[in-house]
Order: C-alpha cells, then sequence, then structure tokens
C-alpha cells in the first residue's frame, strides 16, 4: 500500500515537472504573465510532491515495512534509528529519491526568492529547472525505482552497508554533499535563461551568484566532509586518494569557483559574460558526469555503487543537455555584449582572468586523468592505471600558483594603478612571506616545495589580513571606535567582503596545512606484544592488550593502547577490527588523537586476541585538524557572503564605475 | 650364519620402508622475480631505509582487487602479500624499476599508478601542458582585446533598447517618426 | 553562431560521450593478462594431503592447466565439479589447482567431501599468485605441452568454455 502511494506520487511529479517545464518554456517565448504564474505554481507543486515522496519513503523505513522493495534491501531491524533514518541515502534508489528532493526543494526555494523580479527570464529557468526534475523523476519512477512491491515480504532486512554505519560522518556526508551537487541546476536555469533571452543584465546577475555561492558552500564542506570520513574511517592514513568519485565531486566545484570569480568581474566591468556563463553551464554538466561516474559502475572505484541500468539513461541525459548547452551557447554568447573594457592587465581584473585560466586548467587536468584509462582501452584494448603519482604530481605545481594568486591578485587595485600604488601593494607583504618562510624552516622543513608554499601562503594571509579588515580600519581612522568599526565595517555593511576574505583566509591554510602535513608525516610499523611499549613522535605507546566486544550487528576486536607524553597520560586509543555478519573481511577502524599541532593515528595491520599481540602501522602527520576547520571556516564564509546589504546591490549598476583610488573612502559601501 | 641371513631378509624387507622415511622432498620453489627481470642491479637495503623504500615503492603500485587503493595503503590480503615481496627483493637489492617492472610482466600495466611515457600514454602527460600553453595565449589575447581602446562601448544606463516592446508600441502610435 | 565554441564544444562532447557509450560495456574488473604468449613462470609446491613437492617443470610435455581457486569463493564451489570431470575425461591434459588465500584445513575439509582428480597446491605468501597476476579467485591458466601460457580465463568456467580453451593448448 505505501509502496503503491509513493509511486504514484513520483509518476504525478513526473507529470507536473514536464507541464510545468512546457508552460515555462512556452511563456518564455509568448511573454505571457499567467504562464508564468502557472509556472510557478507548478515548481511548488513538484516540489511538495517530492517531499510527500521522502516522508513515505523515510515512514516505511522507520516502521520497518519491508513491503517496500528499499526497505527490505537496506532496512534492519538490528540497527540503531539514526542508522534507519539515513539508510534512505545509503543505496542507489534511496539516494536518487534523494537527489529528487533536494531539487525540489531547491527549486521552490528559487522560485520563492525570485517572485518580484525577472519576469522575462523566470519562465525559460523554471522550465529548465522542471526539465532536469522530470529527468530525476523519470529515473526514480524507473530505473531506479525503490518502491517497488515486494510480494513476500521478509521479517527482517540486511541493513545498509556496514561500512557506512561505522562512523556518523558517513550520516552528514551525503546530505551536503547533494546540496551542493543538486544545488548547481539553479545558476544553470538561470545562466540558459540568459542565453535564451540574449541578455546578462544585472537583474539577473544577483539571483545568479546568490544561487551559485550556495551550494558552492555546501559542496566546499561537502568535499572535506569524504575527505575526512576517509581519514577517519578507511585506515590508510590519508584523506584524498585521487579516486574517480572524488574526483567527480571535485571538478563542478573547481569550475563554480572560476564562475564566482569571474562573476565579481561581471559586476564591476560588465564584462566576463560569456567566460561566467560557460563556466555555470560546465558546472552542471560535470554535475551531471560526476553523478555518472559514481552509478554507472564504468570506474574502478572505492565508491562505486553496482551497475545497473542508470548508468546509459544518465548518459542519455548528458548527452542531451550537452548538446543543448554547447548549441544554445554558440547561438546567443555574442548577443552577451560586454558593457565595459579592461584598464590595465597588471590589474585585479587581470587576475581573475589568470585566475580563470588556472582553475580551467586544472579541471582540464583532472578530468583527463580521471577518464584517460577509458581512452586508452578504446583505442588498444589494454587496461592502465592512471592513480595519485600522476594526480599529485599536477596538482602540486597549480596549487603553487594558485596560492601565489591568492596573494596577488587581491593585492592588485581594480583599474590602472600608478607604479608608485604597485610597488606599495605588492612588495609590502614580501614581509609576510618571509616570516613563514622562516618559522618553517626554524621547526625543521626543508623540502623546497614547503617552504615555497609557506612563502606564497604568507604572502597571501598578509594580503588577505588587510583586504579584509581595509573598511573597519578606515572607520577607526576617521574616528570610530573599534566595536563600532568592526560592527559596521565588517558584519553590517562589509560582509561580502569579509565573507570572501574568510574564505580565502581558510583556502591559505588548507593549502599550508596539507603541504607540511604531506612532507612533514611520519610513519612506522611495529609488532607488540601485551605489556610493550613503543616510541612515536615524541610519544609513548603502552599497548596493554587486545579485548573482544560484541555489538548486535558486529564483534570488535580493540587493540587497547595508552599514550604518554613527557611522562604524563594524555589519551587512551583502541584501533580496532570490526567483523560484520555478513562481510568476509573483517573492517579495519583506525583511532586517532587530535592535536592542534598535529594527529596520532594508529590503525591494526594484525591482531590475535589468543596471543594478545598485535601489529600496528603508527603515522603522525602535523596540522592535519586545520584542513577541516579551515574548510568549515571557509564554507561559513561563502554563507556569510552570501547577505551582502541591500544597497550594496543597488549600486551595482550595468555602468561600471570609475577606476578607484587605491583607498576608497568610507562612505562607499566597500565590496570584495 | 643364521643370524646374519635374518638381519639381511630383515634389512631387505625394511629398506624400500626407509628409504622413503628418509628421502627428503625437493626443496619448495615460488616463481622468483629473477625469471622476469634478471639479476638484481642496485644496492640491498636494511632497517628504515628498507622501511620507508618500501613505503615509497609500494605507493607506486595499485593493489589489483582494491578499487583505487595503492599496495602501500590497502588493507588486503593480496596488497600485503604485493608489499611483502617489494619489500623482499628491496633487500636483494633490486631496484624501483625493476620491481616495477616485474609487476608489470604479470599483472599488466594496469598494475603501475603512474603511467609510463611511452607510447599512447604520453597523451595523459603532454594534453595538460598544451592546454597550459593553450589556455596561456587565449587570455593573453582577450587580455588584449578587452583593454583596446575601442572595447565594449558602454550604452547609457537609461538608452532603450532596439527591441524594448514599450518603444516599439510608442513609436506605433507616434506613427514610425524618430528612429533611434 | 559562434563557431568557436560549437567546435570546440562539439568535439569536447562528442569524445566525452563517445567514450563513456563505449566503456559501458566493458567490465572494470576484467584485466587482460601480459602473460599470454610467454613461458609461465616456475614454481615447485607442496600438494595438500601427500605433502609431495610438486614442480610444474616436471609436466613438460603435455598441456596444463592451472586453476587459482579457494573454499570462500562461491562460483570456485561451481566450477569445481566441471574441472574434476574434464580432468578425468582428457587423461593427456594435466590439472593443477592451487590455493589462493585460504587455510589447509579449509581446503583439505572441501577436497575431502567433494573429491579431486588431480593436485592441489599451497602456494608460499601468494608469491605464485602474484608471478601469474592473479587479483581475483577462480583464475585459470592454458599452458601448451612446451610450457607456454597460450590462453587465460577470468571466472567460473563451464564445460563449453573449459573444452573450447582445451581446444586450444592441445593442438
Amino acid at each position: 500500500m505505501i509502496a503503491l502511494l509513493g509511486k504514484n506520487l513520483i509518476l504525478i511529479s513526473l507529470l507536473v515537472s514536464v507541464a510545468g517545464a512546457l508552460v515555462g518554456f512556452v511563456s518564455g517565448r509568448t511573454g505571457s504573465v499567467d504562464g508564468l504564474r502557472w509556472s510557478r505554481r507548478f515548481a511548488y507543486l513538484y516540489a511538495a510532491l517530492m517531499v510527500a515522496a521522502t516522508f513515505v519513503m523515510e515512514y516505511a523505513l522507520l516502521t520497518h515495512d519491508f513491503s517496500v522493495s528499499y526497505v527490505a534491501q537496506v532496512g534492519s531491524r538490528s540497527v540503531p534509528t539514526w542508522v534507519t533514518i539515513v539508510s534512505l541515502w545509503s543505496s542507489l534508489e534511496g539516494s536518487i529519491l534523494f537527489w529528487g528532493l533536494v531539487l525540489g526543494l531547491y527549486i521552490a526555494g528559487a522560485t520563492w526568492f525570485t517572485r518580484r523580479d525577472n519576469a522575462e527570464t523566470m519562465p525559460d529557468a523554471i522550465g529548465i529547472w522542471l526539465a532536469t526534475g522530470a529527468f530525476f523523476s523519470f529515473l526514480i519512477a524507473g530505473p531506479a525505482n525503490p518502491f517497488h512491491t515486494v510480494p513476500n515480504p521478509p521479517f527482517d532486512g540486511p541493513g545498509p552497508n556496514p561500512l557506512l554505519q561505522n562512523h556518523l560522518l558517513m550520516a552528514i556526508h551525503p546530505p551536503f554533499l547533494y546540496l551542493g551537487y543538486v544545488g548547481m541546476t539553479i545558476p544553470f536555469g538561470f545562466a540558459c535563461a540568459a542565453l535564451l533571452r540574449g541578455r546578462l543584465g544585472a537583474s539577473l546577475t544577483r539571483p545568479l551568484r546568490a544561487s551559485l555561492l550556495l551550494p558552492w558552500s555546501f559542496l566546499t564542506i561537502a568535499i572535506m566532509l569524504g575527505g575526512w570520513w576517509a581519514y577517519e574511517v578507511l585506515g590508510w592514513g590519508g584523506y584524498w586518494a585521487w579516486d574517480p568519485v572524488e574526483n567527480a565531486s571535485l571538478l563542478p566545484w573547481l569550475t563554480a569557483t572560476a564562475a564566482l570569480h569571474s562573476m565579481l568581474v561581471l559586476e564591476r566591468r560588465g564584462i566576463l559574460k560569456g567566460w561566467t556563463v560557460t563556466l555555470v553551464q560546465a558546472t552542471f554538466l560535470l554535475v551531471l558526469l560526476g553523478t555518472f561516474m559514481t552509478r554507472s559502475g564504468v570506474f574502478n572505484s572505492v565508491h562505486s555503487f553496482t551497475q545497473s541500468a542508470i548508468g546509459p539513461t544518465i548518459l542519455v541525459f548528458l548527452a542531451i543537455s550537452l548538446i543543448f548547452s554547447i548549441a544554445l551557447l554558440a547561438m546567443r554568447i555574442d548577443k552577451l555584449e560586454a558593457e565595459g573594457r579592461l584598464e590595465a592587465p597588471l590589474s585585479r581584473e587581470g587576475m581573475f582572468l589568470v585566475n580563470n585560466l588556472i582553475f580551467v586548467l586544472l579541471t582540464f587536468t583532472v578530468l583527463v586523468g580521471t577518464v584517460f584509462p577509458l581512452v586508452v582501452e578504446a583505442y588498444n584494448g589494454k587496461q592502465m592505471s592512471v592513480g595519485r603519482p600522476y594526480f599529485d604530481a599536477m596538482a602540486v605545481p597549480l596549487g603553487a600558483v594558485l596560492l601565489f594568486l591568492l596573494g596577488v591578485g587581491p593585492a592588485l587595485p581594480w583599474g590602472r594603478a600608478s607604479r608608485e600604488q604597485l610597488r606599495r601593494k605588492l612588495v609590502l607583504p614580501i614581509a609576510g612571506a618571509a616570516v613563514f618562510a622562516t618559522v618553517g624552516f626554524a621547526v625543521g622543513i626543508r623540502s623546497p616545495w614547503t617552504l615555497l608554499t609557506l612563502a606564497f601562503g604568507g604572502y597571501a594571509a598578509w594580503v588577505t589580513i588587510g583586504e579584509m579588515f581595509l573598511p573597519m580600519l578606515q572607520r577607526m581612522r576617521s574616528g570610530a571606535s573599534f566595536g563600532n568599526a568592526l560592527v559596521e565595517g565588517q558584519l553590517r555593511r562589509g560582509r561580502r567582503r569579509t565573507g570572501s576574505y574568510i574564505v580565502h583566509a581558510g583556502a591559505v591554510i588548507v593549502i599550508i596545512a596539507i603541504a607540511v602535513g604531506t612532507t612533514m608525516k611520519t610513519q612506522s610499523e611495529h609488532q607488540l606484544t601485551k605489556g610493550q611499549t613503543v616510541e612515536a613522535r615524541g610519544y609513548t605507546l603502552r599497548f596493554n592488550g587486545v579485548e573482544q566486544r560484541s555489538e548486535p550487528h558486529r564483534t570488535a576486536t580493540i587493540a587497547n593502547f595508552d599514550v604518554f607524553r613527557d611522562g604524563k597520560l594524555v589519551t587512551q586509543l583502541g584501533p580496532r577490527m570490526n567483523q560484520y555478519q555478513m562481510m568476509r573481511e573483517p573492517i579495519g577502524t583506525p583511532d586517532v588523537y587530535t592535536t592542534a599541532g598535529g594527529d596520532l593515528y594508529l590503525s591494526l595491520m594484525n591482531v590475535d586476541i589468543a596471543s594478545q599481540s598485535v601489529g600496528i602501522h603508527v603515522i603522525a602527520t602535523p596540522l592535519v585538524v586545520w584542513i577541516w576547520l579551515a574548510v568549515i571556516a571557509m564554507g561559513l564564509g561563502g554563507l556569510m557572503a552570501l547577505f551582502p546589504p541591500r544597497r550594496s546591490a543597488v549600486a551595482q549598476t550595468a555602468v561600471a564605475p570609475p577606476p578607484e583610488p587605491a583607498v576608497a573612502v568610507p562612505t562607499e559601501p566597500e565590496t570584495a | 650364519m643364521k643370524r646374519l641371513a635374518l638381519l639381511v631378509i630383515a634389512l631387505a624387507v625394511a629398506a624400500p620402508y626407509l628409504v622413503h622415511a628418509l628421502q627428503v622432498q625437493p626443496a619448495l620453489k615460488v616463481p622468483d622475480a629473477e625469471q622476469f627481470v634478471g639479476k638484481p642491479k642496485g644496492t640491498a637495503l636494511a632497517g628504515q631505509a628498507l622501511y620507508l623504500r618500501t613505503n615509497q615503492v609500494a605507493a607506486l603500485l595499485r593493489c589489483p582487487v582494491c578499487q583505487g587503493l595503492s599496495v602501500a595503503d590497502s588493507p588486503s590480503e593480496m596488497a600485503v602479500n604485493m608489499k611483502g615481496q617489494v619489500r623482499e627483493l628491496l633487500q636483494r637489492g633490486y631496484t624501483e624499476a625493476q620491481i616495477l617492472q616485474y609487476f608489470e610482466l604479470s599483472y599488466g600495466q594496469f598494475v603501475l599508478l603512474e603511467p609510463k611515457f611511452e607510447g599512447v600514454n604520453t597523451l595523459v602527460w603532454l594534453l595538460p601542458l598544451a592546454a597550459l600553453i593553450g589556455g596561456a595565449v587565449v587570455v593573453y589575447f582577450v587580455l588584449r582585446k578587452l583593454s583596446a581602446p575601442t572595447a565594449g562601448q558602454r550604452p547609457a544606463a537609461n538608452a532603450p533598447r532596439p527591441d524594448d516592446p514599450y518603444l516599439a508600441r510608442v513609436r506605433e502610435m507616434v506613427g514610425g517618426e524618430g528612429k533611434s | 553562431m559562434n563557431r568557436t565554441v560549437l567546435i570546440v564544444g562539439g568535439l569536447l562532447a562528442a569524445t566525452l560521450v563517445g567514450l563513456l557509450t563505449l566503456s559501458l560495456d566493458r567490465d572494470p574488473q576484467a584485466i587482460a593478462s601480459p602473460l599470454i604468449g610467454r613461458e609461465a613462470p616456475t614454481f615447485a609446491l607442496r600438494e595438500i594431503g601427500t605433502g609431495r613437492t610438486v614442480d610444474l617443470a616436471q609436466f613438460r610435455g603435455k598441456p596444463v592447466v592451472i586453476n587459482f581457486w579457494a573454499t570462500w569463493c562461491a562460483p570456485c564451489w561451481e566450477e569445481h565439479p566441471v574441472l574434476v570431470a574434464n580432468a578425468r575425461r582428457t587423461p593427456n591434459v594435466q590439472f593443477v589447482g592451487v590455493v589462493f588465500q585460504d587455510t589447509e584445513e579449509k581446503i583439505q575439509n572441501f577436497l575431502n567431501a567433494r573429491g579431486s582428480g588431480y593436485p592441489t597446491l599451497v602456494d608460499v605468501e601468494g608469491k605464485t599468485a602474484i608471478a601469474y597476476g592473479v587479483g581475483g579467485v577462480p583464475e585459470t591458466y592454458f599452458l601448451d605441452a612446451t610450457g607456454k601460457i597460450v590462453a587465460k580465463y577470468n571466472g567460473p568456467m563451464s564445460t563449453d568454455i573449459l573444452q573450447e580453451h582445451l581446444q586450444k593448448v592441445m593442438q
């Protein structure tokens, strides 16, 4: 009964989205106001239907209704309640339903927030959104149907994949990822609508920017959560392996970041419209490619869902979207006229172009590396691999260039600047570079790449802090108190600027933490019997024996360690092997002691309870925790930059402002 | 005499069993790297150097039963065996190139995580480089075009656009005079 | 109509979609073996049950079928009777089984229950499997009378598949 209800809700959502898309596109051509109103109604209705279908599925999961095929697949009476709730997205069919839910909510939100303006472009945008919605409803109704009725429902089910139950991070990584991924549909709709209209002006730029920044913030955090989960759960002590599915989440992030920067130039100077639109389209297409890579079984990956009919279906939609996007771009891009010009190449605008180049290059390289094994196999039938060594070799220099741009870019003023100004802006931060590099050398870093990274990082840190607090300092210089200047300048008026520079600061910290952590990592292997101690990186580890613990769905064999530093007990660690009933090999879970300076990471190689002996891998990585914290800051900074005060929005008209002096007058609203 | 004969018969009867019991089985032999890549060409390693180098070389090999993990990182039994093999070969003085070649000869190029620079594989290294150069050229020309003195004549904010529907109606009403 | 966009975009799109379409057919787990056409790596391993050392070289002059398997591998259970029956039917071909990541006890129990008609050998630290490029079980190698690997099959074999490959080595 419930299965039937869910299935029908999805079928209705398919009809609604197809109808809504048609109404949207027709209204876009005829300019009908009624048409727009109806397409908006269809958008809200689609969202309501997806929410209802999700409720139905969660209800079935929580009541252990095994007559619903998806519940029979992943449900279980013996797992904790939180696992039941999150098993909605633990397996393929449920995850596509979840995709539909997030898409519906985004479409409803975007329709609501644009209800008062852009009447010319909204019908087309809604049309695109609902067309995408129709595809996903089709997937849920057809190849990925979670609502089949099971004729003889079993009493209990197997539960979701044990690897997903091991850690709480598994619960929150997918929602963040979907909030990021799925959300890219909205700016795609705006970009295509702009192309269809042949016009991209200020009134559309604002929703375009907001609708890109919101999912971008979520995607940033989602990528980090994936890495953090891999680090805490998989036991090899690393967080990024350039796995095809990891790359799939990174590719749209790269183009989205490039698009956000390109949009800044668009707002300021009215140029780079074509670039921006192309990058936004590319982001959505890469999302489709990414979901294909994850679900089609074509790529060998830790993450892959199993092969099914879904792969070809997504590929068809990807092909259609590609053809549509390229055709639209080719036919309309020349209509997006530049409304301004570049004053000088050596300016902030010029740097944004270089920034675009580097991000696109990085995207291209990661994409080539990921699909290259397919190319070779299609060419001569042989299999080969493109793995971590390749991607690291490519990413490291490009990362260094990006860090360089993070410093030099914001240091340069907008428009033409005099020699004197340039010199002042570019030379002063070198002090920061020197400080960071010296500190690095002092703590023992000798690798040239890492020292260079520190130098670039120090330069960028100086510039970022300086630019971030400029509004506050200006207010203080004209007599305001510290508190007043901080609140007014940074938080009330300058939210967008502050948020953006928080993102930059986070990026600098992340790159430095990755570089230092990788080159200064130490690891060792030890075989121990009960009572033995071993030294590692200033810590003393004492092995206290092996114990076994039974839990309802697994048996855990835990090796207990006391960790001492300078003679004092600082923590106890218990790396373990979890044996789940249905898996042949046990899954190892490491245990990590995290401090601000670095992590002490223990994972088991072998363990024997009878002889009370254990083989462990000890990995000490500096500064790891800063990667997670800094990326969270990046996500929050992005959200902060999402809410600029209304006044600065009005100031951004199609007329480009005259070249600004290097120090702006405090009364002007400050924007990045 | 009789005792001697009995002894001889006893020995004759016991002999085959004795021979069988004392027979040592031929030594076990596993396929050796030497069959594949010849004699070791480098220096033998030991201790911490051996440990570090094992991890380095193992990080370049792909675990065939895992999905993308390197032999250094994978906990699976196959990877542990392969890593042990790497360690043993390094101990005997094989070079990294020889070890990689050994695994390539039995598993194929699939097992190498870093693509070899030969044949069609060169593309994966050259395409990004080509994109960098191509992209830089494009950026150069775009910068030039955008900073040209005649670039982007800014239309005045209030100038009516040629396809503005209201303007078209006004023109209609006024009778087609005064085109903008 | 912007030709640059059309051509560049069209090329990229066509390449990508074409590539992905072609790849949908392939199985990312099936890896071709580079050993085909080369001399089989030699080994001398201990046989389960008798404890004898069995050397591959002693079978020179006869075609050999080497089957890597384990008791935890469900397809291997299905394949076993096929191998045993064919070993009996073609006495001029030597069948050899090599244990892959399993315990002797389990293998012994399995063979006791289901019978065997040819030697099953125990590997040393997986070295033979590595030399043969074994990535999973069951995997079967077909050697001709000179000791050269002529064919390899990944996965459980039916009688038809086995006989098809036997044709190749019996030439």
